[in-house]
């Protein structure tokens, strides 16, 4: 089957090792189906208007946010688009949305919509009949996506290449107009050439950060039994029914058992003829596979960044600023220079590293069965609690900081001398700063905690004796140590 | 439970880590003094960008700006300011009293009366990087940072530990 083929690389060998209960699930330890628990969320996913009502409002806004990046003022922190996306959409996603709600940012993204239009020539109903072994009708060309690039390379790339920019992406409205506006078409382009969400999976350059740190989510959709995916005959979660949507990310419920890749768009609640589709809360960090160098990667980018914008946003370094900033100071050499390091570290200095300290854990562990790669895959998760919660300490000081321009972009969105709300002359405002680090430190603290827990844990997954297990994660804890001591520095000391 | 147990060991770990660095590191050996800082503001940079003070320092500003004009709010110790280019005076007001009028001065005397990073950061908007243009006033001994970079080594050290010894009870068992 073709939609099928897609998947192999979604989703690994079904479980092994798993205690027997009445229900194999892919989800181990604790956990609460909501669906159950909230019925009537479960009638609202199951509607067919669901992600109409969510996503249209937030086009709506988005169109908004657009016109007034080209009409208001060119002066960031005067213009809606600045504050709304860079600071307020930023620090929901970062530290409420991707640590609880996974994907969730994803059901009510206004990017794709036209492309689903194009795709599916309509906006609330399903078409059934049949496309490429699917059970819907699909306009657009329906090809599929090269393998070769069916990874998160060109998300990495793509992402590191714009926020290499970010200085000016974030300062300037235009700059913010420019890239949604090239995405939302390039999105819609993709969809009538490719099938489902092509650009969701492989281009989107928000996609990759989010499936990278919606494993450490504490929502989770995920097959209710394994078994009746098995036996099911119909497997309509991936081929679409007459009541929903073939899975537009190509995603096999049967073998789904990480947040990764599915978009929480809800078409396979609504399709599963067996009502065998759950949404869990669990405890946070419990997806810990990565599955390629791809994703390793794009852990280390992640971290990477987060270190680079608390130097060059957050740090008292005004060289370095004004090499970021190069479209106002022009100084390429600099720019070179700043954006040449970011590279270097994200794609080779970091990994380098990395690799040196498994490599010396195997070595201290003594078990040189176990293979480089396999290990480097393994524990480069680390990165993934850390870089998420480095994240996170850095998002604060932007609200906290920051927040009150909330206000004033209200009442004046454009920078033009409006007030509607009466908020648009509130003074600058920020609250509490001298103890933004006192919530930075124990959030570092956290990162550091899951990563070196998870470290060890697959060690002695890996190795079976706590004691060679510590061996095998030792140089990798010191690393992720010695990192959080870096962050620390810049945040607080 | 022994997953209580171990958590237990390691947070009484970080607590004795942390509490360690604080008391070897915690306290400043200098007498108080009178620090004079000329400070430039330009499009997006404070010069000096770091200070270094003790508790209970003087601290003396003295603000100009080389190019726009630019603003001057310390964390920490209620003071805003605005600097005007060519000008020795600033207009210095105090956050925690918005509807005061503000105040024209030649220097700023803040008292260094608390420990850890305190960041000064432009308030008048002066450009694009204007949100980011900040410099940073450490006040010795950073407490803070002492108990949190022990703290994270005790952490380390707590969880090798928590992993080692499980290794006795299953060689015991
Ligand atoms: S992957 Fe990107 S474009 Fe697709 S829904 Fe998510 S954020 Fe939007
Ligand atoms: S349709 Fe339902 S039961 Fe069938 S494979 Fe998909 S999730 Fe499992
Ligand atoms: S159809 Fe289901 S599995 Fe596929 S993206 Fe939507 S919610 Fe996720
Ligand atoms: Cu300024």
């Amino acid at each position: 089957m073709n939609a099928l083929e897609t998947i192999e690389r979604r989703s690994a060998a079904a479980p092994t090792g798993l205690p027997e209960p009445s229900k194999r699930t892919f989800l181990t330890g604790r956990r609460m189906e909501l669906f159950e628990k909230f019925p009537r969320l479960y009638w609202l996913v199951t509607r067919r208007w669901f992600q109409f009502a969510v996503v249209v409002p937030n086009l709506l806004f988005f169109y908004a946010f657009l016109i007034a990046g080209v009409f208001g003022s060119p002066v960031g922190n005067r213009n809606i688009i600045i504050i709304f996306i860079w600071i307020l959409w930023w620090f929901a996603l970062i530290t409420a949305l991707v640590p609880f709600a996974s994907r969730v940012w994803c059901t009510v993204c206004p990017l794709p919509f036209f492309g689903d239009w194009i795709q599916r020539r309509a906006l609330i109903n399903v078409r059934t009949g049949r496309t490429c072994g699917l059970q819907n009708q699909m306009y657009g060309l329906n090809k599929k996506w090269p393998k070769a690039l069916s990874n998160i390379w060109l998300q990495n790339i793509a992402f590191l290449g714009l926020c290499t920019f970010s200085a000016m992406l974030v300062t300037r409205p235009i700059v913010t107009v420019w890239v949604l506006g090239s995405l939302i078409v390039l999105a819609a382009l993709m969809a009538g050439v490719f099938r489902g969400r092509t650009f969701c999976n492989y281009v989107c350059p928000i996609s990759g950060f989010l499936s990278l740190f919606s494993m450490t989510s504490t929502l989770a959709l995920r097959s209710k039994d394994l078994d009746v995916c098995a036996k099911c005959k119909t497997k309509s979660c991936s081929v679409g029914s007459d009541k929903g949507w073939a899975c537009p990310w190509g995603i096999y419920m049967g073998k789904l058992d990480r947040n990764n890749y599915c978009g929480l768009c809800m078409e396979c609640v609504k399709s599963c003829p067996n009502d065998n589709i759950g949404l869990f809360l669990r405890p946070a960090m419990s997806d810990t596979r990565i599955k390629g160098y791809d994703e390793s990667w794009k852990a280390f980018i992640m971290l990477t960044l987060a270190a680079a914008y608390s130097i060059v946003l957050l740090g008292p370094y005004g060289i370095v600023k004004d090499f970021a900033n190069v479209a106002e100071v022009g100084d390429w050499k600099g720019f070179g220079i700043y954006a040449g390091g970011l590279w270097l570290t994200a794609l080779a200095a970091l990994p380098a590293a990395f690799a040196a300290c498994v490599w010396i854990g195997r070595r201290l562990a003594g078990r040189s069965d176990l293979g480089q790669k396999e290990i480097f895959l393994g524990l480069s998760y680390v990165f993934v609690p850390m870089g998420l919660l480095a994240w996170i300490a850095f998002s604060f000081p932007l609200i906290m900081i920051n927040g009150s321009y909330i206000l004033n972009v209200m009442s004046d969105p454009m920078g033009r001398g409006w007030d509607l709300f009466r908020t648009a002359q509130i003074h600058w405002s920020p609250i509490l700063p001298e103890y933004v680090g006192c919530i930075q430190a124990p959030l570092l603290f956290l990162g550091a905690f899951y990563a070196i827990r998870a470290g060890y844990r697959f060690a002695l997954e890996k190795t079976g004796t706590p004691a060679v297990a510590v061996r095998l994660a030792a140089p990798v804890s010191i690393l992720v140590t010695a990192i959080t001591l870096a962050f620390l520095k810049l945040f607080v000391g | 439970m022994r997953v209580m147990r171990q958590a237990m060991f390691v947070l009484v770990v970080v607590v004795l880590f942390a509490v360690a660095g604080v008391w070897a590191n915690g306290r400043s050996a200098d007498e108080p003094q009178t620090r004079i800082i000329h400070m430039t503001a330009r499009q997006y940079a404070f010069e000096p960008s770091t200070i270094r003070a003790n508790l209970g320092d003087t601290l003396v500003f003295r603000l100009q700006s080389a190019d726009v004009m630019h603003g001057f709010y310390l964390e920490g110790h209620d003071v805003e300011a605005v600097i005007t280019p060519q000008s020795p005076y600033v207009e210095l007001r105090r956050p925690s009293e918005p509807d005061a009028r503000p105040q024209k001065v030649e220097e700023i005397v803040v008292t260094a009366d608390r420990t850890g990073k305190f960041r000064y950061r432009c308030s008048h908007t002066c450009g694009t990087m204007h949100p980011f243009m900040m410099g940073e006033l450490v006040v010795a001994p950073n407490r803070l940072f002492i108990a949190s970079s022990w703290g994270i080594v005790g952490l380390t050290a707590g969880l090798a530990g928590t992993a080692l010894s499980s290794r006795k009870k299953q060689n015991g068992a």
